[in-house]
């Protein structure tokens, strides 16, 4: 019963000290990119602190918006190095967590996921960000609310619709960094539609510039009738 | 030594069932099979197909991708340009505002159509706005 026991034992031991082994520094990353940013670049750095060389097999990440590579395919032991991922903002919001999976041919832990949070500054939200009207609706004005966020000290907003048909105007809200927007189209009697840019006075050199838009819908739709199959 | 093995193992498996079957006793009223059950956001292909011209198709994969290939009439719609596309989509949108918004992007694991669903549900306050079960490649089998 011992014998084995031992066998088990040493056995175990020698596979552990003869195989490949990629330590990470860390495998999640919190990145604080700035106002104006478009991409946050993530280094996840690694070394192989195993006796035999790591090839890497792939490296996948969970979002098109994220982009990630590794500096070289094999690491030899003792080497280090590490993988950049890019996470492109585009016009995202709030906090973002993507992950980049990293196959090796390490036994048995071939895979490893690398994640990376991005909490993008807080900058202007708009609730609700669309307003619309149903044809035919009494047009009364709507409001859209604008809050400034921590990293965004605007003082004043400007607004203008770019269809004449609607007219916006922007007033103070009850708090500090708080704007009332309101939206109202002259008639609403067909439908037509307005964008409507929010311009505040951050940052000075370059405002960031937002976008809300309004609509006049057209008539509501009665439910679908049977099924129809697609074109294609 | 055997038996004596089994017999401790069916012993620390009678005792973790002990604090199991306690809380579910205690939380009787708050377990998941009792709780209300969240409307689905989610739909599959067939069922989004059987809405025929009801369904207003969102390609929410990046635009390379929607270049490549979509579904027919499908309107691009992504995070990456979201302040350009959003316009876009809300004047088709208003033309037809009884359409149940079917949103996709590549395959069952991408993420990119829950966040154009969430957006279009808090920030435009949208209704009937549902994610498409597989995306892309789904579609593509079912078409097939």
């Amino acid at each position: 019963m011992k014998t084995p026991f031992f066998v088990g034992i040493l056995s175990i031991f020698l596979c552990t000290s003869l195989r490949a082994e990629l330590k990470w520094e860390q495998t999640s990353l919190e990145l604080h990119p700035g106002v104006g940013d478009t991409a946050a670049v993530g280094h996840f750095k690694y070394q192989n602190i195993g006796k035999a060389p790591v090839a890497f097999k792939s490296v996948r990440t969970s979002c098109g918006c994220t982009a990630a590579q590794s500096q070289t395919k094999e690491v030899k032991p003792g080497e280090k190095g590490e993988i950049t991922a890019t996470f492109k903002i585009g016009d995202r919001t709030g906090t973002q967590v993507k992950t980049v999976t990293v196959e090796t041919d390490e036994e048995p832990h071939t895979a490893t996921v690398l994640t990376l949070k991005a909490v993008l500054p807080e900058m202007l939200t708009l609730v609700p960000s669309f307003v619309y009207w149903t044809a035919g609706e009494e047009p009364k004005p709507k409001t859209i609310m604008a809050r400034a966020g921590k990293d965004f000290p605007a003082k004043v907003l400007t607004v203008t619709s770019s269809n004449p048909e609607f007219v916006a105007t922007v007033d103070s809200g009850d708090a500090k960094g708080e704007w009332k927007i309101t939206v109202q189209p002259k008639q609403a009697t067909r439908a037509m539609a307005s964008a409507l840019t929010i311009r505040p006075d951050f940052p000075k050199t370059s405002p960031h510039v937002f976008y809300a838009n309004a609509s006049v819908t057209g008539p509501p739709m009665t439910p679908p009738a049977a099924a129809s199959p697609i074109a294609k | 030594m055997n038996s004596g093995l089994a017999r401790q193992a069916l012993l620390l498996i009678a005792l973790a069932f002990v604090p199991g079957i306690g809380e579910a006793v205690y939380y009787r009223n708050r377990v998941s099979w009792q709780s209300a059950v969240a409307p689905s956001d989610s739909v599959t292909v067939m069922q989004a197909r059987a809405w025929g011209d009801g369904a207003l198709w969102v390609d929410a994969r990046p635009e390379e991708e929607f270049n490549a290939a979509h579904v027919p009439g499908a309107l691009p719609l992504n995070e990456d340009h979201w302040n350009e596309l959003l316009p876009q989509f809300l004047q088709v949108w208003s033309q037809v505002p009884g359409k149940k918004v079917v949103i996709y992007c590549s395959s069952l694991s991408c993420n990119l159509s829950r966040d154009v669903a969430r957006r279009l549900r808090d920030e435009a306050q949208i209704k009937n706005v549902f994610v498409l079960e597989g995306g892309w490649e789904e579609w593509l089998k079912v078409k097939n």
